[in-house]
């Protein structure tokens, strides 16, 4: 089983680490293949939205950086945890640089699915999605944004499967480890 | 005779030469003008490439912040997000007098309800950087104007151009976003049903030009027994 990491801390976060670490060190230590990215240390520019990976080279980027590696990952991945500070409730600006650049991994076509329009799938299979937030202190309603933001994009990205989890800046490790393996199993992931 | 308000239009497109985001801030700009307030656009992506294109002290000095954007992936595009970072970090920093905000959220989708949570995140943005939430506008089907002015665009905008100008009223008042103009923003430009043929014949028109049409389906990064 194969596992991509995208930590969007923009600093350095104490809590994001230590959920960074357990999910490398608990997937590895299970004979899964993670691939992490610390995305403030690598070099992925902004999506132009031009819409050249649906109309020019289909399903790849017309920029060559680091985002295709990204995607390519993500996409051969069973499991795509998010890591990130939660910014105004939704995902920081290192995280978004890369899931930007994802865009190459639907099709532009449109259907319906559950009575709204979405994009086709590109490829028969997607990773589940497991996200972290962390928060400075608890606030109800970046929490509420941040899990509707991830439910809103699993359903785009055809998750099979997704869960969300926040944890608090300066949190011990082992409460944190408990949250992340309830998202893992929350997203059906087995650990 | 008060002073003109002066409003800060930040464009969160990263296309060129001309977006949607440019088209609706470009409108609104003028209805702003027209009722003698100060509208000054910015776009993200020019700041991204030129550090002397000072957005933040623009911010300071503004009376309301409009934040015109497309969806991507759901909230805000990567350049805006950052671009709010530092805005929410400077006025953190210097207790920066309170200022309005609104935004207007539009996205490719024929329905408007995709923009709900990038519109939460702007709200958010303004209770986290002190700034007054003055109201967020919802717009689905923004390829219908794909870049072009809005007053050559007739009939099918004519709920956006209603929305934008009691928009403008509010923000040259200091008022917040009257219900009217979230309504007519929120109203379908065209049927749904028809929007997505149009929508799924464009992508292989403009595909076809390129010489891409048969690869629309491709699947360059597909899982083989190799890289499983």
């Amino acid at each position: 089983m194969k596992a991509i990491v995208l930590n969007g801390a923009t600093t350095d976060n104490d809590a994001l680490e230590v959920a960074h670490r357990i999910f490398v060190d608990d997937l590895t230590a299970r004979a899964w293949q993670v691939a992490p990215f610390i995305l403030r240390r690598t070099e992925i520019g902004y999506c132009h939205g031009d819409f050249g990976c649906w109309v020019r080279t289909p399903g790849v980027c017309v920029f060559k950086d680091a985002a295709a590696d990204a995607a390519m990952t993500f996409i051969r991945s069973d499991l795509a945890i998010l890591l990130t500070p939660i910014t105004f409730g939704g995902y920081s600006s290192e995280l978004k640089k890369a899931l930007d650049r994802m865009i190459c991994l639907i099709s532009p076509f449109f259907m319906k699915l559950k009575g709204e329009i979405h994009h086709v799938k590109r490829y028969e299979q997607y990773p589940r999605i497991v996200a972290v937030g962390t928060l400075p202190e608890p606030d109800a309603e970046a929490e509420a944004i941040f899990r509707e933001l991830v439910r809103r994009n699993a359903a785009n990205m055809h998750a099979p499967a997704s869960a969300v989890t926040v944890i608090l800046n300066h949190e011990p490790a082992e409460p944190i480890r408990a949250k992340l393996r309830g998202a893992l199993e929350a997203a059906g992931v087995q650990v | 005779m008060s002073t003109p308000r002066k409003i800060a239009i930040l464009v969160g497109s990263a296309r060129k030469p001309h977006s949607t985001s440019e088209s609706l801030a470009e409108y609104l700009a003028s209805n702003l003008s027209l009722r003698g307030a100060e509208p000054q656009v910015f776009r993200v992506a020019e700041s991204a490439r030129d550090s002397s294109l000072d957005i933040l002290t623009a911010v300071d000095q503004a009376d309301a912040l409009m934040i015109v954007t497309p969806l991507y992936m759901d909230s805000l595009p990567y350049l805006l997000t950052a671009t709010l970072e530092q805005i929410a970090q400077r006025r953190n920093a210097t207790a920066a007098g309170r200022r309005g905000l609104a935004c207007l959220v539009h996205c490719g989708f024929p329905e408007a309800l995709h923009n709900e949570i990038a519109i939460a995140i702007c709200r958010q943005f303004a209770k986290e950087a002190g700034f007054e939430w003055l109201g967020g506008l919802s717009l689905g089907g923004g390829a219908v104007i794909a870049g072009k002015p809005l007053a050559e665009l007739g009939g099918v905008l004519r709920n956006v151009r209603r929305s934008l100008a009691l928009t403008a009223d509010a923000l040259a008042a200091g008022q917040p976003l009257p219900d009217a103009a979230v309504k007519l923003m929120a109203k379908p430009l065209i049927n749904r049903w028809v929007y997505t043929l149009i929508g799924n014949f464009g992508w292989k028109h403009m595909a076809r030009k390129l010489g891409a049409r048969r690869k629309l389906n491709d699947q360059p990064y597909r899982r083989t027994d190799d890289n499983a």
